[in-house]
């Protein structure tokens, strides 16, 4: 098989004996060593879409520090996806509290109206919030001065094998035949849910205006008009390239196949994610006194590989050869890559428009 | 079916529910119709593809429309990260959302260009603008200040009674001075942002110099180098081989250009990041070098004797550039000068020992260029002086002995990095092609951090690390239209251009004959901006906080925590106000207006204001576009327009060297006004009532009689008024040298036009000291290193020995470590803190998004073992205190975070805690005397340096958990 034979085998999935597939499938590679945790993606991707009543809590993208419990609070342990053999991995609907709703401010109160003494939040139950959409921030795990985070940006991965799908027993959800983006049809959905429960990335927010379940739908308003997403668009950091598989030119494609340094999160929930992500750098460990350690890396390998697989090493091991090969004044393409000296072309060279122009 | 729509249509049609929705929220309904937009081709009533109905995917496609765009940016004092080009969408008259235009052009192929320049607080300023802390009407106070108790009056009646009690006050025995203005992060600056300045010129009322107080003012560097202004580009980085992030955080304060910092790693960079805590900066560093909070000196001084003891450092550099090859006298460690050679001989005449002619040459004071002069760095020489034979040696020789006290093993006892770490941080300076150090007002809000920032120049300088493609300390950043300032500052009623014509003819002399006596335009014009900060317009804030706002007591305890001290604050204050070293504010406030800042937040210790300062004032206004703290306090509160429903240019950095715009997107909501058409129309309103009262003239802070027809001084005589400001912008731009041949409706369209000089009217700008070219990044001081253009100090270089007498009394002489003075008292925990990623000063700190994606609250960041030998856990309520005050915040407790360590960020308001009691209110906030000197050539102050700064950082404080 051909590369593009060989794409349009692993993008398809099986569906009563029938490989199923999209003619195309658009992807994004997320550049950890770039991310700067600002929230930038999250807020455009809210002001672009999640304003309206009933959707004040939904934050489709959002940016996690990692080690942490991220968003809904502890997604990782909840279950969903599936099993090697293709079963559902059970799992339940995560709450309103876990994934940090929206809170509510006494602003008039204590500006206007001299009616409260100072600014509280307040969750939907009235309650002081205990929890948040990025409560962790900045926490980290490990033990001074061997501390370590990093900033972890996270999506609807719009899989090749959508659990929500196969869940959903309205068939509200469908994966588009052009790009392969997984949307929910609000007309055909009745909020029962499954779609929450089985998507292993907890990545589904339900609406409790509209009773239905709602999540990122990749801008694809957007990508009609070739233009990139608005999380892409206005990230400042410069570090969400968005394309198809497919291109082999491309930054995509060069990035998760040709140098295989950008790696699908948690492959073993069995759902085939196209969101990748290049994976973290840190500065060596430290002793007490701060002399560089570089016999362990700081982030433990073992937590990398928990969320990227086996090849998250290799991945590091690229980036750091690549880099040293620029430090001698070498050439990498890699490098060159990861750069991103034209912006929009290298970054999401098919979506390209402003939309200003439209 | 399918139908053929427009967008508008749309919107009125099947896709108005999200509009309608925040229309609600709005609760201002005239709004929908009749607002003016600017459309771009294609937008606004261009037909759409046609859309096929019975697909819901068209519900969607149809949320994602707009009726016109407009260029816009943030009107805010972001500082390191301002300016970003947006586009403004706006649907029915309300802003909508808005978008990074991303539209910068590269300046070279081998660089990243700088789109799409934005973050997450400009993302959603389009909600910020209409939530529920926008001012909408023109508000009296009704209750106690602060209890936000009001009554909504007119404009009219606003104003007439604001201008009867400024009237008042300017007859009166204290005069205009008793009116005070404070110049605020949101309002001021930029093109017709100077209305308040221009405004304070024709009433003779004063304006803070607020630099100082907010601890911008990087007075290591200004000692150092004369200066506070240079900076090169942020794509100058790409030409880096090791960045230092020392001294800031840049991937919380400076989002928009962050991505160069990761780009030139990969471009094989090494990332050194220097600071206590495992800070967002060290995550993507190769190197995280903790260090004792508050010992950066020692650190820095360490690595420099490194450099010299190991041979490595720049001696090119350092013979040409620094005074580190001019002599001193061995007897008292002082310049050699030439008053102790001759009779009338000069105090700035200075000596080199010539190597090559073995002979005392006298140090040029027009050029650096050394010629055939070897000056000698080592070595002490015997000469003939007035006062007989004399030993001299250069400073370096006596640096050399100096920095023994911080060899790597002592300088570790004090700073806690290893010594190995501070050798290899020296070699990897010195041996860097091109080593820049990201460095922000940090360390000038530490009560020692001169001393700091004088370290790390010496390691720059050593390492001859400056004024190079990819090499500098980056300092203050600025650079702006020139035109601004110019016409800001005109007085008189006459033709503003032929004005700055004359005004240009009045001043050549003084250039020409200053040019004669080797000074440089750089020192002639900050000679004309000392001269200027005397006559009194710009009192610092601290300086007039400690003797006319009631802070004497609190920021003067400084003896009671600094053991360098053998006097007390006092006694230097009278010597330095005695000497005219500085100067003393003398009237007493009346009226204080508050245009657009938020001193209720910002003044350390603003508790002290609401309890000694506010129940002497006859008047208190703020003008602003949100419900700020101070505006809280405010007898009346003026709605100011939002940053996208006004025309202006904005100023900017050389950072991100593009002037900006914002752009009336959309017509101001309900009754606010554009800043500048308010200052008009309460101008008017003076004039106004002045006449019908039949007041003719007041007596200025000068003594002379000035006329009441204000408005006509300000407009130009009705030239520009409150019904042309794009006028007015035209005006400034074709009077601006640095930004090409580009006028208002050009800017206007494009919504930026990058700087093509440093222009010759800005007294800010000039600092960068470099060209500025088309097609490459800008670095700072290429006229020093490449022109060999003096700098502007005594000595004409770099200054590493300030023979000041507060220096030598303050064993400061020559650059040296202090400890950190107890400040608060003595308690455990040193509080830290910096600018938030979370907002831009407290302009978004109340706003929804920011909260909810943090705690909700005000927090304070804390080590895992302080919390645990406290009984504290994460989210826990605690209670935070020292001598001085108490507080209440939730307790964020992380790995990350440094023992002993607690970080408060930036910019909480007052009214989001119990009591009103912010954690700014735990800084006693001391002066540092050496922060009073003046009399010293380029030690004088001038606005916005040289005098007395914040010293909040690290204060002393214990935390415990509540219940």
């Amino acid at each position: 098989m051909d590369d593009a034979k060989q794409e349009a085998a692993r993008i398809g999935r099986e569906i009563d004996g029938q490989i199923v597939r999209p003619k195309r499938q658009l992807a994004m590679v997320f550049d950890l060593n770039k991310c700067l945790g600002c929230h930038t993606c999250s807020i455009a991707c809210k002001t672009q879409w999640t304003r309206e009543e009933g959707m004040e809590g939904m934050w489709w993208n959002v940016v996690n520090t990692l080690p942490g419990e991220g968003t809904p609070k502890s997604w990782e342990t909840m279950g969903g996806g599936f099993e090697p053999d293709g079963r559902q991995r059970p799992s339940r609907i995560p709450g309103r509290e876990e994934f940090g709703d929206a809170w509510q401010f006494n602003q008039q109160e204590v500006l206007f109206e001299g009616s409260a003494s100072h600014l509280e939040p307040k969750n939907f139950k009235g309650e002081k919030p205990s929890w948040g959409p990025n409560w962790d921030e900045d926490q980290g795990a490990g033990e001074y001065p061997n501390s370590y985070f990093f900033y972890f940006p996270r999506l609807c991965n719009h899989c090749t094998h959508p659990a929500c799908l196969e869940a959903c027993p309205r068939g509200a959800i469908y994966k588009r035949e052009q790009d392969g983006i997984v949307l929910i049809d609000e007309q055909k959905c009745k909020g029962f849910r499954f779609c929450m429960e089985a998507c292993p990335y907890k990545r589904i927010y339900y609406n409790h205006v509209k009773l239905v379940s709602q999540k990122c739908i990749f801008c694809f308003p957007r990508i009609d008009e070739g233009v990139a997403p608005a999380c892409a668009r206005q990230c400042p950091g410069r570090l969400r390239f968005v394309g198809y598989l497919d291109d082999e030119n491309g930054p995509i494609h060069k990035l998760v196949h040709q140098w295989k340094v950008a790696l699908p999160l948690h492959e073993e929930f069995g759902t085939g994610p196209n969101i990748f992500y290049v994976p973290p750098l840190s500065p060596p460990r430290v002793t007490a006194t701060g002399k560089p350690d570089p016999s362990k890396p700081r982030i433990p390998i073992e937590y990398l590989q928990s969320l990227f697989g086996p090849r998250v090493e290799e991945a590091l091991r690229i980036l750091e050869t690549e880099r040293a090969k620029k430090a001698r004044g070498e050439a990498s393409e890699l490098m060159d890559t990861l750069i991103v000296y034209r912006w929009p072309d290298n970054i999401f060279p098919d979506l390209t428009k402003d939309p200003a122009t439209l | 079916m399918a139908i053929e729509i427009t967008r508008r249509s749309f919107l009125t049609g099947a896709g108005g529910g999200a509009l309608v929705l925040s229309m609600g929220y709005l609760g201002w309904r005239s709004l929908q119709k009749g607002a003016p937009v600017t459309a771009l081709p294609g937008a606004g009533g261009a037909p759409m593809p046609r859309v096929d109905y019975q697909s819901y995917e068209d519900i969607w496609r149809a949320k994602w429309s707009w009726d016109s765009v407009a260029k816009g940016t943030h009107f805010v004092n972001c500082w390191y990260q301002r300016g970003c080009n947006w586009n403004v969408y706006v649907k029915d008259g309300i802003v909508w959302r808005e978008e990074q235009a991303g539209a910068y052009e590269p300046i070279d192929p081998k660089i990243p260009d700088y789109n799409p320049r934005g973050c997450q607080k400009g993302a959603c300023y389009s909600e910020r603008m209409y939530d529920g802390a926008r001012l909408r009407h023109p508000l009296k106070r009704v209750g106690e200040r602060g209890a936000g108790k009001w009554r909504r009056v007119s404009w009219e009646e606003a104003l007439t009674d604001i201008a009867d009690k400024m009237i008042d006050a300017m007859i009166s025995e204290e005069g205009p001075g008793s009116i005070m203005w404070d110049q605020g992060t949101a309002q001021t600056n930029g093109g017709a942002g100077f209305a308040m300045m221009r405004t304070s010129l024709v009433l003779d009322t004063p304006v803070l110099d607020v630099n100082t107080e907010i601890g911008d003012h990087r007075p290591g560097f200004c000692v150092t180098t004369g200066k506070m202004v240079h900076c090169s580009s942020s794509d100058d980085l790409f030409h880096s081989d090791l960045i230092l992030i020392w001294g800031g955080n840049p991937v919380y304060t400076q989002i928009p250009q962050a991505h160069f910092i990761m780009e030139a790693r990969y471009n094989g960079a090494k990332v050194i990041t220097i600071a206590p805590d495992y800070s967002a900066s060290s995550v993507h560093a190769d190197q995280w070098v903790p260090v004792k909070v508050a010992t950066d000196a020692a650190l820095g001084l360490g690595m420099a004797q490194v450099m010299i003891a190991e041979g490595l450092y720049n001696k090119r550099y350092v013979q040409e550039q620094t005074d580190l090859p001019l002599l001193t006298r061995v007897d008292n460690g002082r310049f050699l000068r030439g008053k102790d050679l001759e009779q009338g001989g000069r105090d700035d005449q200075f000596y080199f020992f010539d190597l090559a002619e073995q002979k005392l040459v006298e140090v040029s004071q027009k050029t650096l260029e050394l010629g055939t002069i070897d000056p000698a760095l080592e070595g002490e020489f015997e000469i003939d002086s007035l006062q007989g034979k004399l030993k001299v040696r250069p400073v370096f020789a006596q640096l050399r002995e100096h920095l023994q006290q911080y060899e790597p093993e002592k300088a570790s006892a004090l700073c806690g990095v290893d010594p190995d770490t501070i050798r290899q941080l020296a070699r990897d300076l010195a041996k860097a092609r091109a080593a820049t150090c990201i460095s922000q007002s940090n360390f000038s809000k530490y009560y020692h951090g001169i001393e700091m920032e004088r370290a790390q120049l010496l390691c720059f300088a050593l390492a001859g690390q400056m004024g190079r493609k990819g090499a500098g300390y980056m300092s203050f950043p600025y650079l702006s239209i020139d035109g601004a300032d110019a016409v800001a500052n005109l007085r008189g009623q006459g033709n503003p251009k032929l004005q700055l014509a004359a005004l240009g003819l009045k001043m050549a002399p003084r250039f020409i004959a200053d040019k004669l006596r080797g000074h440089t335009k750089e020192m002639t014009i900050y000679d004309l901006a000392r001269e200027e900060f005397r006559h009194g317009a710009f009192p610092p804030s601290l300086l007039w906080l400690y003797h006319q706002g009631g802070f004497e007591d609190l920021y003067g305890r400084s003896a009671d925590w600094d053991p360098s001290m053998k006097r007390p604050l006092s006694s230097y204050m009278d010597e330095a106000i005695e000497k005219g070293w500085q100067f003393r504010p003398a009237t007493r406030p009346r009226i204080f207006m508050e245009a657009g800042g938020n001193v209720l937040r910002r003044f350390r210790g603003y508790d002290v204001m609401i309890e000694k300062l506010l129940p002497r004032l006859d008047l208190m206004v703020t003008i602003d576009w949100r419900m700020s703290n101070t505006a809280l306090y405010s007898d009346y509160v003026l709605p100011a327009a939002a940053w996208y429903e006004k025309d202006d240019i904005t100023w900017a950095t050389p950072l991100s060297p593009f002037s900006q715009v914002v752009t009336r997107a959309t017509e101001p909501v309900a009754e606010a006004k554009p800043d500048w058409e308010i200052h008009c129309l309460l101008l008017k309103t003076i004039q106004r009532r002045a006449a019908e009262r039949g007041i003719e003239k007041f007596k200025d802070r000068h003594g002379e009689e000035r006329s009441f027809d204000v408005y006509d001084q300000f407009t130009f005589n009705g030239r520009y008024n409150e019904s042309n400001v794009e006028e007015l912008l035209d005006l400034i731009l074709s009077v601006s040298t640095n930004v090409g041949d580009v006028n208002w409706r050009k800017l206007k369209e494009k919504g930026f036009q990058r700087f093509t000089a440093l222009g010759d009217n800005s007294f800010m700008n000039i600092g960068n000291a470099t060209d500025v070219k088309e097609d490459e990044p800008i670095t700072a001081g290429l006229w020093h290193t490449e022109k060999k253009m003096p700098w502007p100090t005594l000595t004409r270089r770099m200054q590493f020995c300030i023979d000041h007498p507060f220096y030598e009394e303050l064993g400061e002489r020559l650059p040296v470590h202090k400890d950190q003075p107890s400040i608060g008292g003595q308690y455990p925990l040193y509080m830290t803190g910096g600018h938030t990623r979370w907002s831009i000063h407290a302009s978004w700190r109340d706003q929804k998004y920011m909260l909810q994606l943090n705690r909700g609250e005000p927090v304070i960041f804390m080590s895992v073992e302080d919390a645990k030998a406290r009984g504290i856990r994460d989210g826990d309520r605690v209670r935070v205190f020292n001598d001085i005050s108490s507080t209440e915040m939730q307790a964020r407790v992380a790995a990350a975070h440094r023992p002993g360590q607690a970080t408060c960020y930036h910019a909480w308001e007052p009214f989001m805690y119990k009591n009103r009691k912010s954690y700014s209110t735990l800084t006693p906030n001391p002066i540092n005397p050496v922060q009073l000197a003046g009399g010293y050539y380029h030690l004088q102050p001038m606005p916005a340096l040289f005098s007395p700064g914040s010293t909040d950082r690290a204060t002393r404080i214990e935390i415990e958990r509540v219940g």
